[in-house]
């Protein structure tokens, strides 16, 4: 398959009062279209900061990220449209605008780039659909939402560009088992069916049962682990 | 759904919060416009009162002048003032007559100036006139004569056939007529030609015609000062009858007493011939262009036209005492204006950093997702505007309904000050006998002392002008501004990182 992105040598090291600290450390990494890669580590050893940084909301102290074989360059707009065309985050606290409907929040990556009105609808309808979310759903104010149904309007969201990456954050963190469960075979099945390039954080071991690949991270070093499948 | 949309619908999501927004930033707004308005009328009605009042000037003997020779005058006996005038040349009697009186070649070299806009000149001189009575001064002159055992001094030169002529170049423009307190009942007032020619005409006071049998057409035979038989004898047509208003309004019903009914109104020129004062005037009377004027004048006056004997008077006091309170209202209601903008900053600054505050993970969020800063002002900047908008538009409404209460609150502390200066500059109600009078120190365009003393009471016309609608948009537009600086710096310096892990 083909590698969509890999990440060399990223190191990210944050100042405080207390002392500094090295979120990421040298970190290495690739994924393929049509993959799951799976993130799990302790609490604390830099899985935000790293996703944070391949997701260009977060800038490392050195290091190359490529996409596509293209560095990503750090010019304002380039990340505009970077996190927009190649981007889609799932956060563990969903972040959905409260104001907002589930069909308003899916239209809103769309909005940002000027697609049109209709076309909005009609795809934000459509990846609501197949999230599970129906119709009087779709207009409910997402703060009304149980937290496995904003969880799918967000990953909705994502979708909404259709970009090549989903970068989620502990997706299943907020969640109960069962949902949770519901949240991660959609993920994976964007990666298997859409060829998606699917990167899971998180520290709920039980995902790395449908990683293609996994890695264990520590004190902000990733370390390559072998998967059962 | 763009970002207008979306700012629109944050804004009627919290009906609450923005209408306690609205209401503080309605409050201060609308008093910001009501100083506003109070500010731009106090300012246009001192531009209106300069064009009206403060632009008057007079060249005359000043008063410090007379004083000094009434007092030399004083010291001498009676003896000596006899032998004096007895043995006084011709020319010396000229000097004596014209005292003080100024000589025309320096109220005309006056009225040259550039700023200069109506020029005239007047000349007061009691003139003998014969077959001619006043029964009202008659019966004056004897209550004065009674009251010189109680103190008062009747002056010398009044008699029952003697009267006052006013003479200027024009008849419609004496100062009586212009301030109204007195009318032209009959015929008409002598011309600018009449003055230019010296016609020998004449305009006489409605009881003192009728006591006298006078009507339009007829004439009257005043003696030339100094000179008595035929040769000193001037024929004068009655062309106009005058009626004194307030005299008439006061004495309603009762028998008149009219102690105005002495003067007599003629061309300049004829009452120079009478007064046997050839080139001289009482007084130069000026109109200005404006009162910004006066300053530049009075320079004038002093480098090149004053002896040490002549002043301008100008009507800078009465300006002052209109313009005074006016000027200070607007100094006031600039302060306030001030204080409240400054209100309505810190009020638009503190929501805005409230409603900032409150949202700072749905900041993150859109800049996560791709959204440019502008994006994100874009939808801050409806919000605002709406909040502004509301409130501006109300203020408007309300100030234009509290302006005018605004002002008169502002101006009732001063105008009590200032119409008791009024009354006290015009309230002197005995006229003022005969000319030269030391303490007289009126002005020629305020008209003689039956001129009305109750002056309007001075009033601030808050207009709402259209000038205020620009305003009250620049207002909008400063405040709008000044709410999206809170959001802009607030994204600039966002990390979308710190806040999207938060619970
Ligand atoms: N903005 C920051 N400033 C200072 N230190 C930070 C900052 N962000 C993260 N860190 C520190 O970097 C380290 C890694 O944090 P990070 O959030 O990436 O961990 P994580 O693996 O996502 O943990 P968790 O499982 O609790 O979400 C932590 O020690 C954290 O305190
Ligand atoms: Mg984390």
């Amino acid at each position: 398959m083909q590698d969509v992105l890999e990440v060399r040598d990223i190191n990210k090291t944050f100042k405080a009062k207390a002392g500094n600290v090295t979120a990421v450390d040298k970190v290495s990494l690739r994924a393929r279209r049509g993959e799951v890669t799976v993130i799990v580590g302790p609490s604390g050893s830099g899985k935000t900061t790293l996703l944070y940084i391949i997701g260009s909301l977060e800038s490392p102290d050195s290091g190359e990220i490529n996409v596509f074989g293209e560095d990503v360059a750090r010019s304002e707009t380039d990340l505009i449209s970077y996190r927009r065309q190649r981007i889609g985050f799932v956060f563990q606290f969903f972040n959905l605008i409260p104001a907002l409907t589930g069909l308003e929040n899916v239209m809103l990556p769309m909005d940002l780039c000027s697609v049109p009105a209709s076309a909005q609808n009609d795809r934000a309808v459509q990846l609501l659909e197949r999230m599970g979310i129906d119709g009087r759903l779709q207009k409910a104010r997402v703060n009304k939402m149980s937290g496995g149904e904003k969880q799918r309007v967000a990953i909705a969201r994502a979708l909404a560009n259709d970009p090549d990456i989903i970068l989620a954050d502990e997706p299943t963190g907020n969640l109960d088992s069962a949902t949770g469960k519901l949240v991660v075979d959609i993920l994976v099945e964007l990666a298997r069916e859409d060829g998606k390039c699917v990167i899971i954080v998180t520290h709920d071991e039980s995902i790395l049962a449908v990683a293609d690949w996994a890695y264990h991270m520590q004190d902000g070093r990733l370390k390559g682990i072998e998967t059962g499948s | 759904m763009r970002a207008l949309k979306r700012g629109f619908r944050n804004f009627r999501r919290h009906p609450l919060r923005n209408l306690v927004v609205i209401l503080l930033l309605f409050v201060c707004l609308t008093f910001s416009l009501s100083m506003l308005a109070v500010k731009l009328a106090s300012d246009s009605q001192v531009q209106e009162v300069k064009e009206s009042v403060g632009n008057y000037g007079e060249i005359k003997v000043s008063s410090d002048y007379t004083m000094q020779v009434f007092e030399e005058e004083r010291s001498k006996s009676e003896s000596e003032r006899q032998t004096q005038s007895r043995t006084m040349t011709a020319e010396e009697q000229l000097a004596q007559r014209t005292r003080f009186l100024v000589s025309e070649e320096i109220t005309d070299a006056f009225s040259q100036e550039a700023e200069v806009i109506t020029y005239d000149k007047v000349l007061d001189a009691r003139i003998s006139v014969d077959d001619l009575t006043n029964s009202a001064m008659e019966s004056m002159l004897s209550m004065r004569e009674r009251n010189v055992q109680t103190g008062g001094t009747a002056p010398a030169a009044l008699s029952s056939d003697s009267f006052s002529f006013e003479g200027n170049t024009n008849g419609s423009s004496l100062s009586d007529f212009m301030v109204g307190s007195k009318k032209l009942t009959e015929g008409s007032f002598y011309s600018y030609q009449d003055y230019l020619k010296a016609n020998p005409v004449v305009i006489i006071e409605k009881t003192l015609a009728e006591t006298n049998e006078l009507s339009v057409g007829d004439t009257l035979t005043a003696t030339i000062s100094g000179q008595s038989g035929k040769s000193g004898e001037v024929d004068l047509t009655i062309i106009g009858i005058y009626e004194t208003v307030q005299a008439e309004e006061q004495v309603a019903g009762q028998e008149t007493f009219n102690p105005m009914g002495d003067t007599l109104y003629a061309p300049l020129s004829v009452v120079q011939k009478l007064y046997n004062t050839p080139g001289y005037v009482q007084l130069g009377s000026y109109y200005f262009d404006s009162e910004d004027s006066v300053a530049v004048l009075q320079q004038v006056f002093d480098n090149e036209l004053s002896d040490g004997t002549l002043e301008f008077a100008t009507d800078q006091e009465s300006f002052e005492v209109i313009s005074d309170p006016l000027t200070k209202v607007g100094k006031t209601s600039m302060i306030g204006l001030a204080g409240a903008l400054g209100a309505c900053a810190l009020i638009i600054l503190l929501a805005m950093a409230i409603i900032i505050g409150g949202r700072t993970r749905e900041l993150g969020v859109l800049k996560a997702i791709g959204a440019t800063n502008r994006q994100v002002m874009a939808q801050y900047a409806v919000e605002v505007i709406c909040i502004c908008l509301v409130a501006i538009i109300l203020a408007m409404g309300v100030s234009a309904m509290i302006s005018q209460k605004m002002g008169n609150w502002l101006l009732s502390d001063d105008t009590a000050t200032a119409e008791q200066s009024v009354t006290q500059g015009n309230g002197n109600g005995m006229p003022q006998m005969g000319f030269g009078g030391a303490m007289d120190s009126r002005l020629y365009k305020e008209g003689s002392g039956f001129s009305s003393g109750s002056q309007e009471s001075l009033k601030l016309n808050v207009v709402y002008q259209g000038s205020l609608f620009l305003y009250g948009i620049l207002i909008l537009f400063f405040i709008g501004l000044l709410g999206m600086a809170v959001p802009v710096i607030w994204i600039t310096r966002l990390k979308p990182a710190r806040v999207l892990s938060i619970e």
